[in-house]
């Protein structure tokens, strides 16, 4: 492994541990029983910057991990994740795009706002397909009628969380170790 | 490179490279794979055991820092108010003694020790209430009724064990790893209490419901319900509960055409806001009891 994969690796590791910590010990305990989901967020987020190869590896990865810390079968949340890392990878803006705000239409605040939006609509989509697939399985704890009822106030949290998280992860991703292979090479074909 | 598609700035949907196509559904077909798999019960429990036990024990160190902010944002009563919530628990402790057979010169010990001010359980006769405080909820997402707790096996918490918030019935142990333990709620909907009705004894199940409390259904199909019957842990044979611990209050009663009745019972706490629980860890066996005279009682 190359270096940079490395602490891409590391990085990565690093970001999936300290959000499940804070859902678990901050965020879920003061919006439950809504399932707002800060790791979801963080998936959608790096995508939203470097495209659905980094989305699928972190959230098949965040998704295995948290997976095994509930009591649900392991790859529910693996695949759900999975597809938030695709779908938001899928609709990335590249950085060079943001980064040239000076002499293209769309300021940086706009592409922000956009990546916020669509975070959390992929994350609040995430949680109910995630609920439909428990219930469908007829496992404990997941309810249809709930899952449901908290899809709005889910869309809501997650866009609260998104706001920042998209903000930090833009910031994170400038720096050229963290960023993916695929995105420093569209930089390049641009340059 | 050649397969990295060029983004226009028109063009809001990427393409996914071949690679990245063929990732996706491997790994949609792994994590269906691992569905399956944990579906069929085999293969993974220790793979759980390992990331709950630290992700147990990384709680504790978050919950240390985090903690306090976050209880303070969620309005949970801090440090001054949580010697009543003990208070609160010392009395169920005092309630189980009356349940439980009694052995009065624990009694004294367990008095001296509480006025040194150095345990947090209280060994009573036969069981013991075991101050534990929530560290986390859940994890990843909403559906899962766990809370983790700050003490473990080592402190003598073991799966199957009954917690209360000391007004009544919160849930049971689920799981207990080396330091932490994760407590599945009376509230989560796959989980059944044997309950029974204080007012004429009628015996039955009582499933979680959620956020709506309970739904409590009589074993005698000619149950006679009334709205405002208590509920409380029922008979403890095929049940992991301890017995004689308030569920909630029936809040309605339904009749369907086939003549089942089930009520809706309003839960004694809420499962959302829960802060210093009990755990009841029954008496260690005389002989470990003989060698090990700490057993029970655990120095803060």
């Amino acid at each position: 492994m190359t270096r940079i994969g490395l602490l891409r690796v590391i990085a990565a590791l690093t970001a999936i541990v300290t959000a499940l910590l804070l859902q678990g010990s901050v965020v879920a305990p003061l919006v439950a029983p809504t399932p707002v989901s800060l790791p979801a967020v963080l998936v959608a987020a790096v995508a939203l910057v470097d495209g659905p190869g980094a989305g699928l590896a972190l959230g098949f990865s965040a998704g295995l991990v948290a997976d095994l810390t509930t009591r649900h079968p392991v790859g529910v949340l693996a695949l759900a994740w999975l597809l938030v890392g695709v779908f938001c990878g899928a609709l990335a803006v590249p950085r060079v795009e943001v980064s040239l705000g000076a002499v293209n239409p769309t300021p940086v605040r706009h592409v922000l706002m956009r990546d916020a939006v669509i975070a959390a609509v992929a994350c609040a989509a995430s949680s109910l397909g995630a609920a439909l697939l428990l219930t469908a399985l007829g496992k404990d704890g997941a309810m249809l009628t709930p899952a449901f009822a908290h899809l709005l106030p889910t869309l809501a949290g997650d866009a609260v969380l998104a706001v920042p998280v998209v903000v930090l992860a833009r910031m994170m991703l400038r720096w050229a170790h963290l960023r993916a292979p695929a995105a420093s090479a569209v930089v390049s074909a641009h340059g | 490179m050649a397969s990295i598609t060029r983004v226009g700035p028109h063009r809001l949907l990427r393409r996914l490279t071949r690679r990245q196509r063929l990732s996706t559904l491997l790994l949609s077909v792994v994590a269906i794979g691992f569905i399956t798999l944990d579906l069929g019960g085999s293969g993974l429990e220790s793979a759980h055991t390992g990331v709950r036990g630290s992700f147990g024990a990384l709680y504790r160190g978050t919950d240390s820092v985090l903690g306090p902010a976050r209880r303070w944002l969620q309005g949970l009563p801090s440090a001054g108010s949580n010697e009543a919530k003990l208070d609160d628990l010392r009395a169920a402790n005092e309630q189980l003694r009356g349940q439980l057979s009694a052995a009065e010169q624990q009694r004294s010990d367990a008095r001296q020790l509480a006025r040194l001010g150095s345990i947090t359980a209280v060994q009573a006769d036969g069981a013991s209430v075991l101050a534990a405080r929530v560290v986390a909820i859940g994890a990843g997402e909403g559906f899962d009724w766990t809370v983790t707790l700050d003490k473990g096996s080592a402190d003598g918490l073991a799966a199957g064990q009954t917690v209360t918030d000391g007004a009544g019935l919160v849930g049971r142990v689920l799981h207990a790893d080396k330091t932490s333990a994760v407590v599945l709620l009376a509230a989560d909907p796959g989980s059944g209490v044997g309950a029974r009705d204080s007012r004429n004894g009628e015996i039955g199940i009582s499933t979680g419901a959620g956020m709506d409390g309970f739904t409590f259904r009589p074993l005698n199909p000619d149950a006679k319900l009334k709205v405002g019957d208590q509920l409380s842990t029922g008979p403890s044979q095929d049940s992991s509960y301890l017995a004689g611990l308030a569920i909630g209050t029936i809040t309605s009663v339904t009749t369907s055409t086939d003549g089942t009745v089930t009520a809706h019972v309003k839960p004694v706490s809420s499962p959302t806001s829960l802060d210093v629980l009990g755990v009841v860890v029954p008496a260690a066996p005389p002989d470990s009891a003989a060698t090990d005279p700490a057993a029970g009682v655990t120095p803060r």
